[in-house]
């Protein structure tokens, strides 16, 4: 596999996202982040690690080596892959305790990202955070 | 001469502004339709001028906004020619309609009794039908559209001398697809069934007659409409209307009450408890008067001809599935394989052009279709030329970005 998340840089992600100046601009950045995520296989896409409440269908895996975090996630809407790789920046490698300091959801509003989290309906972003604060 | 959207385009001013930098693009009208000026005026001279509680105290405020509370009644009814305004009630909405009949007829039900309703349903004629079903022990049975998007041409036998209800849209909101109405009534009259028109996708474009119709019942929202949201209409035949036990009870509704009894007040008064929506009714008069101030089939023809437009552009590009018909409807709905509609959705958005993306509130016939959902554009009689070729020319854009390869 070429692609990892491990190439993207936290910090690179945050800049390129933050460098958006228009929602179209915010697209395409999602777009070409969405290529760097490893996809998940088919028996990984369970109901179990299905996330509820989302309109395009989002799996997440979480692995705990050591108190800290590792996840992986897919989608089958490649801008919510995008966001997916954003979010799972912010959180990789961190322990639960500190993951529960974080206020994602500021944190993905700096990114320029604030339209995902509005309508759960639509994208359930919200959904995720929460799956990722409980899981 | 053709129709011209500029000529009561203005009466929109919503439409005049931007969205992230781009001309907005206002194509999401099956789910809700802007509103035009003389609506915004109504409701705002309503607060101005005349409002009061209806139908109660009597005082010159009161009987002001009485006597236009039940004008507007008339206005509804002549809009859909009901032969008299005691048979048009006020609901929220479509959806608060359809649940007003299916509980006022809980009591005319028994088990093995059935209830018919087409694959076309929005949730909103489908789900109280389903739990009606569930409470009476009734069967609830499905008049299926085959996978080509037609109609068997037999469906005679889904009437049986058990179908009690027969539950219909006008127009699906899923796909834009008619239903054989005048055919499907008939059967169902045969079999002394009640029958429930859903016009909640019809009322926008075509003129409606719910006499030639002959239906028992007939729904609709208002902000589909250009009227306000939170008000709709329920109109039925005195008979049907008077057969149905109020699912609502409180004030407004009653003729007498004591600890021990009330006795209920006459249609329209028994069916609509509490204080009515008031600047909803108000304004939806005033949505009808816009209407009917206008060549309702010059606009009918106008939207279908923007539908036909986008379906002739874009039936042709490799991918795109068009689950619309290509003519007589005023919107298209589609999807594009290997590409989620949610993905395409936000490039649009992000033009300024907004469609829906989604199940549309009909998941069974999502399922039929073998799609999790469609993404719609949905023509009001302000749309132009323009926005129709925008939209397919941003969607080409956006099937471009997001195709892999
Ligand atoms: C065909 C149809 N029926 C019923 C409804 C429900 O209307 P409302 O939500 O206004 O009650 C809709 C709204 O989308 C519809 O399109």
């Amino acid at each position: 596999m070429t692609d990892s998340l491990g190439q993207q840089k936290p910090v690179n992600i945050k800049a390129q996202l933050q460098a958006c100046r228009s929602k179209e601009e915010t697209f395409k950045a999602l777009v070409t982040l969405s290529k760097t995520l490893p996809r998940l296989s088919v028996e990984e896409k369970t109901e179990d690690n299905k996330v509820k409440g989302c309109e395009s269908a989002v799996w997440l895996i979480m692995e705990e080596n050591d108190g800290l975090r590792h996840f992986k996630a897919d989608s089958d809407a490649k801008l919510m892959r995008g966001v997916l790789v954003a979010l799972l920046s912010l959180v990789e490698g961190k322990t639960l305790a500190d993951i529960q300091q974080m206020d994602l959801k500021a944190e993905l509003a700096e990114l320029n990202l604030s339209s995902y989290l509005t309508s759960s309906r639509t994208n359930g972003v919200l959904a995720i955070l929460n799956k990722i604060n409980t899981i | 001469m053709a129709f011209d959207p500029s000529s009561l385009r203005h009466l929109f001013p919503i439409l005049a502004q931007s969205a992230y930098d781009h001309p907005l693009t206002y194509l999401d009208n099956a789910a809700t339709t802007q509103k035009p000026l003389p609506v915004l005026d109504a409701i705002q001279d309503y607060y101005r001028s005349f409002n009061a509680n209806v139908h109660r105290g009597a005082h010159f405020l009161s009987d002001r906004a009485t006597n236009r509370f039940e004008q507007a009644r008339d206005t509804i009814a002549s809009f859909i020619n009901a032969p008299e305004q005691s048979h048009v009630i006020w609901t929220k909405g479509a959806t608060e309609a359809i649940n007003t009949v299916a509980f006022g007829l809980e009591h005319l039900l028994e088990k093995g009794d059935e209830i018919l309703i087409t694959s076309l349903e929005h949730h909103a004629n489908l789900v109280p039908w389903q739990q009606l079903a569930f409470r009476t022990g009734a069967r609830l049975r499905i008049l299926p559209l085959t996978s080509n998007g037609k109609w068997e041409p037999e469906f005679s036998h889904y009437f049986t001398d058990r179908t009690r209800i027969f539950a219909a849209t006008q127009i699906s909101n899923a796909i834009g697809v008619s239903t054989p109405l005048q055919t499907m009534l008939d059967h169902a009259k045969q079999q002394g069934a009640f029958t429930l028109v859903d016009g909640a996708q019809a009322v926008a474009h075509y003129p409606i007659d719910v006499q030639i119709l002959d239906c028992d019942f007939y729904v609709f929202s208002g902000h589909k409409m250009y009227g306000p949201t939170g008000i709709g209409v329920l109109y039925g035949k005195s008979h049907a209307l008077e057969v149905l036990l109020p699912y609502q009870t409180g004030g407004e509704m009653v003729r007498h009450v004591s600890y021990q009894a009330t006795e209920f007040n006459v249609l329209p008064y028994r069916l609509e408890a509490g204080t009515p929506h008031i600047e909803g009714v108000i304004g939806l008069a005033a949505a009808c008067d816009f209407l009917n101030a206008q060549d309702r089939l010059s606009l009918l023809a106008w939207e279908q001809s923007l539908a036909t437009h986008v379906y002739s552009r874009l039936h042709k590009e490799g991918g795109i599935e068009i689950y619309s018909p290509e003519k007589n409807t005023t919107l298209v709905s589609l999807s594009v394989p290997n590409i989620h509609i949610l993905d395409l959705n936000a490039y649009l958005d992000s033009q300024g052009v907004a469609v829906r993306a989604g199940s549309h509130c009909a998941h069974p016939l999502m399922a039929q279709l073998g799609v999790a959902g469609t993404l719609r554009a949905s023509f009001a009689c302000y749309n132009t030329m323009e926005e129709a070729n925008r939209f397919c020319d941003v969607l080409l854009e956006a099937i471009d970005l997001l195709n892999d390869e």
